[in-house]
This record gives structure tokens, C-alpha cells and sequence, in this order.
């Protein structure tokens, strides 16, 4: 317990990579929550991935341009990988998306591809660039060791103008995404709604990637969705679950992280995946009370009942 | 089945005195198809206003690409859509869509689904105010939907899902409604129990109702005007003209060549 009292005071010296984990764990699965229900989950994954890419690009700019500011302030490559990880990010979701509206080739495909070629392309990038080559290992690794005030309050901002435009617009963002007829037949512009879907995971996710990285990234936007999918019995219910699940997740998995000295973002992960196991074997074993029947409707496969 | 009368639900006929045979909807010399090809062309029909029209054909008959033109999804070949209605308001489709193409993964309930009808007079930023909920209410239980509305959509029965998207159709205030293929996945007791139920709506609240069906016994008992698509050719007309003998036999050596 002495461990959980230093996190949770004032002057503790890491107290920004608490700040940052949690605020990623609750706003990860707000988006999350409609890359599930348009079962988009490998989008979610693939995402991450060429966000990661983007940083790779963007660390490896300076090298490309003759530049050297390996004895400038992080601000300034902090600033540059969140502009590389927003571009990538940005530019590979409305194509996907495009291609996704067209309806032509495997979906499942296409992400697959992007996320080998994403994912080779940030080695590839690299391998020439040995002070990128650090910034991004970190990365990878989920490190989230060292938060300034400045990534912080960016995170902290981006975040919040997230959490504003999902409460605002929810309305509009889950008709489209539930019934795109209905939404023309009442005059929605569907195109607009959808770019903003997409412009607000994209957004998300490169955030996330650049304080968290990919791997855990991915298992923010989608774990504690998936978990609350397994006892949501409305939309309400469903998004606070999740957030809630991320939130604490993280929190959780910071304090265990810091009492056996374990890098946070494996933590998380880990964590995540044991409350998922321990969710899905709740509900097969023990039923909610008042079901007449489990529901057997998952993000893999349709309703079997109705 | 009877279905509660409420007011809000009473379809005013033009100030102007034009009569229920005044085409609502005039397909005028219309091509359907899609990415520039026509799938079905030269379809001149006019639907009358408080009419009850089905629209029959078999599975690629393009009954859906019909509909999905009509509904703005997809711009025509070729010809136009004539809309008729007063003051150049637009026209308000309430669709009903077949329920196997509702995700069964979004964890909402009946009411929630209802609620949607009313979307298109709630703005962005806005949640729907207490008048239009309490209008929902009175959707769902005009079309019986009220005792289940709680329960989540996913898991009620295919003539459930069926009356909660009626009542969400009929929440949007409807000038037309549009129904594809109601009866789809319905055992024929439920089948039948529905579509007395939207005659009965259609005879209480004088809408336009389309229906699209392949199912022609079920249909032609309710119908007043019959559109069948077949091999590329449209046959309309009314029940009594199109369900001779002489057409039957016509129709089903098509059918059969």
C-alpha cells in the first residue's frame, strides 16, 4: 500500500505519466466504442501501427534534411512526431475509409496490408537513424516514463476537445454508424458525419500512440470496449463501462507496474487482457440476472437470436 | 390488432383540395442502375397520394435499386423523380428498413431505436426534447410496440423489430412510408398479423404506403396499386387489373421463359 500512497500524492515524481495513463484509458475506448460497433477492430489495430510509422518518419526528418537537433528541447521533436503521427494517421483512415464506402475487396485485406507495410516501413525508416531509432524503441515499448508539463497539457486539451465533440454530436455519430438509409432519408449529411468519426479516432489514436505507443494504444481503444460489450444493455451503459474499465485499468496497471518495477504499457495490456478473460467467463458462467437468455450477439458474428 | 388513433398522427391533405388521386411520386421515363448502367429503364409510374402500392418482384428484379433511388442513395440512370407535394416541402420518407439489416451488436434498447425517427427535426448538439419523447411513446404504442420498447432491439423477434421500426418510421412525421420487404424472416401467422396491421395504419392515417415484397399472396388482399418489376419490363396497375387470369398466365410464362 505504500507503493499506491506515493502514486497518489501530490509531489510524486512521476505523477505525469499517471496523468496521462489514465486520461488515455478513459478517453481510448470512448472512440473505441465505434470502431467495435462498425467492426472496424482491425482498424484498430492497423492504426496504431501507421501512426507509429508516422513518428518514425517525422524523427527521421531532421536526418533527411541535413538537421541535427539532438541538443534542442524535446518540445521541438515531441511537436514533430505528433505532426508526422496525426498526418499518417489522418491520411490512412479516410483512405481506409473511402475504400471502405466503396465496398470493393476484402477490408480485413486491405488493413492487414497496411499494417505489415506500416510496420516495416517504421524499421526501414530507421535503420539509418540511431538517435530516431531510440525515441521510437521507447515507444514501442509503451514507456511512459518521463511526461513533461507540456506533453501533459497537450494530451490533457487534444483529449478534452474529444470528449466535447463525442458529447455533442453522439447523437448524429451513432445514427450513421447504425443506419446510414435512415440518416439519408432524414437529410443527414452522411459524409460529413462520417469524416468526423473518423477524424475524431484518428486523432485519438495518434495521441495515444505518442504517449503510450501502438501496442497499448490498441489495447486501450479496444480491450475495455470489448469488455463493456459483454454487459452493456444500452449505448449509455456501453460507453461509461468502457471508459470506466480503461480509466481504472490504467491506473491500476501503473501501481502494479511501479511495485514490481514493470514497464507500464505491457502492464496495462496484460491487465486488460485478464479483466476481458475474467468478463467473458462472468458472463457465460453467471448470466445478468433478468436475461432471459445470454446474449449471444459479439463483435465477431450476428445475433443468434431475434 | 387495432392500433391506438392519436392526433399527432393525423396526415393533413393539401389546402388546396386535391383529391387522394393526385400522384405524390411520378417516375418519369426513370433508368436505375448503378455506376452508369441501367438495370431497369422507361419506368413512368405515378403513385397516388394516400395510396398503398407494392412493389413486387423477384430476388434481382431491382426492386432495391428502385427503392434505393427513390430514397436518395443512389442518383437515377437516367429520367427524374417528380415529388408533389405542398409548398415545396420535401418530402419525408418514414423507412422501414428489413431488420436483418440492423447491426444486432449495438446494445440498444426498442425506445432507443424509435427515438431515431425524431432525429431529423433535433439538431446536432441537441437531445431530443420531452414533446418528441412523449411522441415516441405515443409511436409505440400505436403500433402495440410499447409493452417490449424497453428491451433491447437485438434480441426481440423478427414482427417485434418490425413494429418498433414502424413506430420509428412513423416518428419522423412521414409524407410516405416506405417498408422493405416487412415480412422478411417472419413466420406467415406474424407475416399476415403484420401486413393487416399496415393496412390498417394506411386506412387510419391515410398515408402512401410502398411496400416491396416478392410476396404477391400476402400483398394482393391490402394493395391497391401493383408495380412488378420482371425481366427488365414494369407491369403496373391496380390489384383488380393486373390479377386476371389472362396477366397471371402472362406473367408466369414470363416467369418461366
Amino acid at each position: 500500500m505504500e507503493s499506491l500512497r506515493q502514486i497518489l500524492s501530490p509531489n510524486f515524481l512521476l505523477r505525469n505519466s499517471v496523468y496521462t495513463s489514465v486520461l488515455i484509458g478513459f478517453a481510448c475506448p470512448l472512440v473505441g466504442v465505434f470502431l467495435v460497433l462498425r467492426r472496424l477492430i482491425f482498424m484498430g489495430v492497423a492504426l496504431p501501427q501507421i501512426s507509429s510509422t508516422g513518428v518514425a518518419a517525422a524523427l527521421s526528418l531532421p536526418l533527411w534534411l541535413g538537421l541535427d537537433l539532438s541538443g534542442h528541447d524535446s518540445q521541438i521533436t515531441h511537436v514533430l512526431a505528433f505532426a508526422g503521427s496525426i498526418m499518417f494517421t489522418l491520411i490512412a483512415i479516410l483512405a481506409l475509409a473511402f475504400l471502405e464506402r466503396r465496398g470493393r475487396g476484402q477490408p480485413e485485406g486491405r488493413l492487414g496490408t497496411a499494417y505489415v507495410v506500416a510496420a516495416a516501413l517504421s524499421i526501414l525508416l530507421l535503420s539509418k537513424n540511431r538517435y530516431a531509432e531510440l525515441g521510437w524503441l521507447d515507444l514501442m515499448k509503451g514507456e511512459i516514463i518521463t511526461v513533461s508539463n507540456f506533453d501533459l497539457a497537450l494530451t490533457a486539451i487534444a483529449l478534452a476537445v474529444v470528449l466535447v465533440v463525442l458529447g455533442l454530436f453522439h447523437k448524429e455519430l451513432m445514427l450513421v454508424s447504425f443506419d446510414r438509409t435512415l440518416a439519408v432519408t432524414l437529410r443527414k449529411n452522411v459524409v460529413f458525419w462520417d469524416a468526423l468519426t473518423y477524424l475524431l479516432i484518428g486523432f485519438t489514436v495518434s495521441m495515444a500512440v505518442l504517449s503510450v505507443g501502438p501496442l497499448i494504444s490498441f489495447g486501450f481503444l479496444l480491450v475495455p470496449t470489448l469488455t463493456a460489450h459483454l454487459f452493456a444493455r444500452t449505448m449509455r451503459q456501453f460507453t461509461v463501462f468502457a471508459s470506466l474499465i480503461g480509466g481504472v485499468a490504467s491506473f491500476i496497471g501503473f501501481w502494479i507496474a511501479y511495485q514490481w518495477d514493470l514497464p507500464v504499457g505491457p502492464t496495462d495490456a496484460v491487465l486488460l487482457g485478464i479483466l476481458y478473460g475474467l468478463g467473458f467467463v462472468v458472463k457465460t458462467i453467471a448470466p445478468l440476472r433478468g436475461s432471459s437468455s445470454p446474449d449471444q450477439t459479439t463483435p465477431d458474428g450476428r445475433s443468434q437470436t431475434g | 390488432m387495432k392500433t391506438n388513433a392519436h392526433p399527432a398522427f393525423s396526415h393533413p391533405l393539401p389546402s388546396d383540395g386535391r383529391g387522394t388521386n393526385e400522384p405524390i411520386i411520378t417516375f418519369d421515363d426513370l433508368a436505375i442502375g448503378y455506376d452508369g448502367r441501367a438495370v431497369l429503364s422507361g419506368i413512368s409510374v405515378a403513385i397516388s397520394r394516400s395510396s398503398f402500392t407494392a412493389i413486387l418482384g423477384a430476388n434481382g428484379s431491382g426492386k432495391s435499386t428502385l427503392l434505393k433511388t427513390l430514397l436518395g442513395l443512389q442518383p437515377p440512370v437516367a429520367g427524374q423523380i417528380e415529388i408533389n407535394v405542398p409548398l415545396n416541402a420535401p418530402l419525408i420518407f418514414g423507412y422501414v428498413p428489413q431488420t436483418t439489416e440492423l447491426d444486432p451488436l449495438y446494445p440498444l434498447t426498442g425506445f432507443d431505436v424509435a427515438l431515431m425517427g425524431t432525429y431529423g427535426r433535433v439538431g446536432p448538439w441537441r437531445f431530443p426534447p420531452h414533446n418528441e419523447r412523449e411522441f415516441v411513446h405515443d409511436c409505440l404504442r400505436a403500433t402495440a410496440a410499447d409493452g417490449f420498447a424497453q428491451q433491447k432491439f437485438s434480441r426481440l423477434s423478427g414482427g417485434q423489430k418490425q413494429r418498433i421500426l414502424i413506430a420509428r418510421a412513423l416518428a419522423t412525421r412521414p409524407d410516405v412510408l416506405v417498408l422493405d420487404e416487412p415480412t422478411a424472416g417472419v413466420d406467415a401467422a406474424a407475416a399476415r398479423a403484420l401486413l393487416e396491421f399496415i393496412s390498417q395504419i394506411h386506412a387510419e392515417r391515410k398515408l402512401t404506403i410502398l411496400l416491396v415484397t416478392h410476396d404477391l399472396s400476402l400483398v394482393r388482399q391490402h394493395a391497391q396499386q401493383i408495380i412488378w418489376l420482371h425481366q427488365g419490363r414494369i407491369l403496373h396497375g391496380t390489384v383488380a387489373e393486373l390479377f386476371t387470369p389472362e396477366r397471371m398466365a402472362e406473367i408466369f410464362e414470363m416467369e418461366v421463359g
